[in-house]
């Protein structure tokens, strides 16, 4: 039985953050999870898919964020326990459904995780989800370690069914992807029967008097985060600086005062209850203290509430002095980190301290292990192959033409590892939609080519309306699917097309051809590795008009990697190799730019990395004095 | 002379050449490296390259830095001897544009081993005429007659040096011709590669139509059959003929003329004087070439091709050759003033 199954609890376990947050959600008996995989949300399913093999709950990997939290919404119309896990700009995605919900209430607890990536680093935004609570109406809650992350998505079910509302907790890429001791609790029965009340239905019906009751249901979580014991202060009585922090930055602002020595000077306001905040809790620390600042990650969420109650209670506390990101004092971009405390504390209290001490304490374990890298697809990646197709084609046609993006591995197109052949990139399946309007423009004169891809799952998530709307519209759209058979850049979760499903079920899978076809849509399909082949199919079908579809299909090389591996034996001929020649200039390692080719500095010419490379063979036939010789295994 | 390094050589050539929409799609400095494409019509950079030597810049007849590089008896340039020939073969004549005197000539010299291969120009299909490495009759045959625009063949006689190809006859226009020779004296191993090339014929021409203009008016014309046959009869018809699925229709030479290219006007060479042997049509005869002998080379090879049979001679009327160079001084004339008061002229300040 996994740890994570573990039926008696009062133990100390390791557990990363998102397996604290599924662990938590098992022990409050939780019966339907559903979610889409994005980082850093992804293991919290995963983990769950996980724990269904054991335990009596459903699990699944939804088709997107909205139809996820709607299917789990069902489990909790029928009186169940329900979680739904996504990334942060999943909850955009969820939103139109969430306003909604919250407006009709829930009845079995809801959660909803969202797990906020500051910085970006594996998104291509750093949206605050936080904002979702105060628009939706509904409390939320942030751990600041995954021993708060369990816990509190444990409570948050208790809140969501007192109150019949949807709780929203918010995690961190540090929180969700820290491993950590973590004490587990004993797991309950599984034994909720679903039943769905028809005397008792959920709508929005009458508007006014349901947001009243949506209001008054947040007025008295308020009530019970005033006394939660998730906020928890400590500091002198009076200190000098009142320091009100969630998440991680709170984390990193003790660590500040510590290094600094500040403890009896400054206190920390712990808040784990950040929306609605907690009025009087609040009132009592800011009275007690002239000066606060504020630590959390991205958005000036706590600064704003408090700064709001600050302002009611104007004439009772007087002027304070709020240091934060209005003052400038914390960025309002990117991620916090302790060396940013340090530096924020040092301010104010005007102590000098090293400014390197953790640049100089980070250099002193790694050395120079890790030389700088760029965004690159992996040796064998079948898109490097699609778009260096693409961007022969679009040379050939010489008009200026481009690739419409979307959201996966393949958003590295816009960088050289991807020919940087992409030139827009935004919401998962935005490159159908935007595409379908750039195939409207060309009466106005507009004559560039527009490519536009999308992968596998996302063609599923999204992109899939777009398609229909650019057939509804007899749009130019020329669609490339780039099928790699997998959610591979999350970690290759099952969707749709693949057979299988979350669980592990064999399931009928979804035939994108016959999709296509079924709307009307010219398809074909060719394969990513034969570039020239592909490149002449891409210009034949840029030269045409209306919606088509060319399906690029190739396994993940990871995935491939595992399944049986490649057929070549890659080497360079060092003989035939021009190197920086004229008739060459490099151009495997300068402009092709597999990882898996890397130039021989002593020689001056190229060599194949027998390490890295897998021995996919594209490179072969992009040599131009055939240097490259693939010999079969 | 040795080639200088010089780290903007590509990006010069993408400047004031091909931005300027002046390139001659005549193929030079395709081929040699993967920067730039012959590709349907055009040539096309691929990519962008940063090596610090440049013989694309050094071979295309358009950007010239060095002086001109073609001999300036003016006129037709050097020759031994003008006079009239058209092929015996019957299949060939039907075939071929006038008097299938290209045709007869390779298909002769392949016979006879005297050449390998060569390169020559298909009919296109799918994407525009391009350059073809003919090795037999058939091969031959597929492409003969005149397609009125360029097909960057000098990438396919590039790509077979670098495959090891020998003793190959390269059929190609006059800038193609003259980049054989810039690529002579200016490319490091020049005299290796050109001495890979041991037949030079030149096709008389005035002017190439831009391949993607062409076919898009054609297109909307609603010529949507591939094209087996272009013809301009010589003057005053003034119509732009195109044969699809064996029916000519006529368009105005007007309504072509638009489609030249632009790098043509700079062109002072009507008759390739660069070339073994120049063969055009003759003004006035029809089915008869007029075949300019220049070279040692050439007159050996086109007289092979009269003692084996393959071709049949006349003697060129006096009137058509003081005709004949009186319309290459005129087109010398018309390139040098275009140079002086054109784009390229203000390109090499």
């Amino acid at each position: 039985m996994g740890i994570i199954s573990h039926r008696s609890g009062e133990i100390d376990v390791l557990l990363q953050g998102n397996e604290a947050i599924a662990r938590g959600a098992l022990e409050a008996g939780v019966l339907f999870c559903a979610g889409y995989p994005g980082n850093p949300s992804s293991e919290i399913i995963e983990t769950l898919i996980e724990a269904s093999k054991e335990l009596p709950i459903y699990v699944e990997w939804s088709v997107n964020e909205k139809v996820a939290l709607e299917a789990a919404t069902a489990a909790s119309f029928s009186g169940c326990r329900a979680l739904v896990s996504m990334k942060q700009n999943g909850v955009n995605v969820i939103s139109d459904f969430l306003i909604h919900l919250t407006l009709s209430g829930i009845k079995g607890g809801l959660v909803l995780v969202t797990c906020d990536d500051p910085s970006g680093v594996s998104s291509i935004n750093e949206e605050d989800a936080r904002a979702f609570a105060p628009l939706a109406e509904i409390p939320l809650l942030e751990p600041s370690t995954p021993q708060e992350a369990l816990d509190m998505t444990r409570w948050a079910f208790e809140l969501s069914e007192q109150i019949g509302n949807v709780v929203m907790v918010r995690s961190l890429t540090r929180i969700s992807h820290t491993r950590t001791n973590v004490k587990i609790n004993d797991l309950p029965d599984f034994e909720t029967t679903p039943r769905f009340d028809t005397n008792a239905p959920f709508h929005t019906f009458p508007v006014v008097e349901k947001h009243k009751k949506r209001q008054k249901k947040l007025d008295q979580a308020m009530e019970m985060f005033e006394t939660s014991s998730f906020n928890r202060y400590k500091g002198p009585t009076e200190p000098e600086l009142l320091i009100i922090g969630s998440g991680c930055a709170r984390s990193y602002a003790t660590e500040a005062v510590e290094i600094l020595g500040l403890r009896e000077r400054v206190g920390i306001l712990h808040l784990g209850t950040t929306w609605p905040l907690p009025k009087d809790l609040a009132t009592r620390h800011l009275r007690a203290s002239e000066r606060v600042l504020f630590a959390e990650d991205v958005d000036p969420f706590i600064e704003n509430s408090v700064k709001a109650l600050a302002a009611d209670l104007g004439n009772e506390l007087g002027t304070k002095e709020f240091f934060g990101k209005a003052s400038g004092h914390i960025p309002s971009t990117g991620e916090t980190s302790p060396a940013l405390l340090l530096e924020v504390l040092g301010e104010i209290f005007h102590i000098s301290w090293k400014n390197s001490f953790y640049r100089e304490k980070i250099a002193a374990l790694i050395g120079d292990a890790t030389p700088p890298r760029e965004f690159g697809f992996c040796p064998g990646c079948p898109h490097r192959g699609s778009y260096y197709a693409i961007k022969t084609a679009l040379a050939w046609d010489d008009r200026d033409g481009f690739v419409s993006g979307d959201i996966g591995c393949y958003t590295l197109g816009i960088f050289p590892t991807g020919f940087s052949q992409v030139k827009s990139v935004h919401a998962m399946g935005s490159g159908l939609g935007l595409a379908s309007g750039f195939g409207k423009l060309e009466k106005f004169g507009f004559d560039q080519p527009v490519v536009t891809v999308c992968g596998d799952s996302t063609f599923f998530h999204s992109g899939f309306p777009a398609l229909v709307n650019a057939k509804f519209n007899d749009s130019d759209i020329l669609l490339l699917i780039l099928d790699n058979s997998a959610t591979a850049m999350t970690g290759f979760q099952p969707h749709p097309g693949t057979g299988t499903n979350a669980i592990g079920d064999r399931v009928e899978p979804i035939d994108i051809e016959a999709v296509c076809r079924s709307l009307g849509v010219d398809v074909i399909s060719a394969d990513p590795y034969d570039t020239e082949e592909t490149a002449r199919i891409i210009y034949d079908l840029i030269k045409r008009t209306g919606p088509r579809v060319l399906v690029l299909r190739r396994k993940c090389a990871l995935v491939q990697g595992r399944e049986g591996g490649f057929p070549y034996k890659m080497r360079v001929d060092q003989e035939r190799c021009k190197g920086e020649e004229c008739g060459c200039g490099r151009y495997c390692t300068r402009i092709f730019r597999c990882p898996g080719l890397i130039w021989d500095e002593p020689v001056q010419k190229a060599k194949v990395d027998e390490v890295i490379c897998v021995g996919c063979g594209i490179c072969a036939t992009v040599c131009p004095h055939s240097a490259i010789i693939r010999e079969e295994k | 002379m040795t080639v200088s390094p010089n780290p903007e050589g590509q990006s010069r050539l993408i400047e004031e050449i091909i931005d300027k929409g002046i390139c001659v799609r005549c193929g030079a400095c395709v081929g040699l490296c993967p920067y730039f494409h012959f590709f349907d019509g055009k040539v096309v950079v691929m990519d962008r390259c940063d090596a610090d030597t440049w013989n694309c810049l050094q071979l295309c007849p358009r950007a010239n830095p060095e002086g001109d590089i073609l001999n300036e008896s003016g006129g037709i340039g050097s020759y031994k001897t003008v006079t009239m020939a058209r092929a015996t073969d019957k299949e060939i004549r039907e075939t071929s544009q006038y008097g299938g005197t290209v045709s007869s000539i390779i298909i002769s010299g392949l016979q006879s081993d005297q050449i390998g291969s060569a390169v020559l120009t298909d009919r296109g299909g799918a994407t525009s005429p391009e350059g073809r490495l003919a090795r037999n009759r058939k091969d031959v045959l597929d492409c003969a007659g005149s397609r009125y625009s360029a097909s960057g063949s000098l990438s396919i006689l590039n790509g077979c040096i670098k495959d090891g190809e020998d003793r190959i006859a390269m059929v190609g226009v006059p800038c193609q011709m003259e980049a054989l020779a810039r690529m002579r004296e200016l490319m490091p191993d020049g005299e290796e590669r050109y001495g890979r090339v041991s037949l030079k014929i030149g096709l008389f021409c005035t002017w190439a139509l831009d391949y993607r203009q062409l076919d898009a008016f054609l297109k909307k014309e609603g010529v949507k059959d591939p094209v087996n046959k272009f013809d301009i009869p010589p003057p005053p018809s003034e119509v732009f003929r195109v044969q699809t699925q064996g029916k000519w229709r006529d368009f105005p030479l007007s309504q072509i003329r638009p489609f030249v290219q632009k790098g043509c006007s700079f062109c002072q060479d009507m008759t390739a004087q660069e070339a073994d042997l120049s063969v055009g049509t003759v003004e006035g005869i029809e089915g008869w070439n007029t075949v300019v002998l220049r070279t040692d080379k050439g007159a050996e090879i086109f007289n092979e091709a009269i003692e084996e049979g393959w071709l049949e001679t006349q003697a060129f009327p006096e009137d058509n050759l003081e005709h004949l160079k009186e319309a290459a001084q005129n087109k010398r004339e018309r390139g040098k003033k275009s140079i002086i008061k054109g784009v390229r002229g203000q390109a090499w300040e």
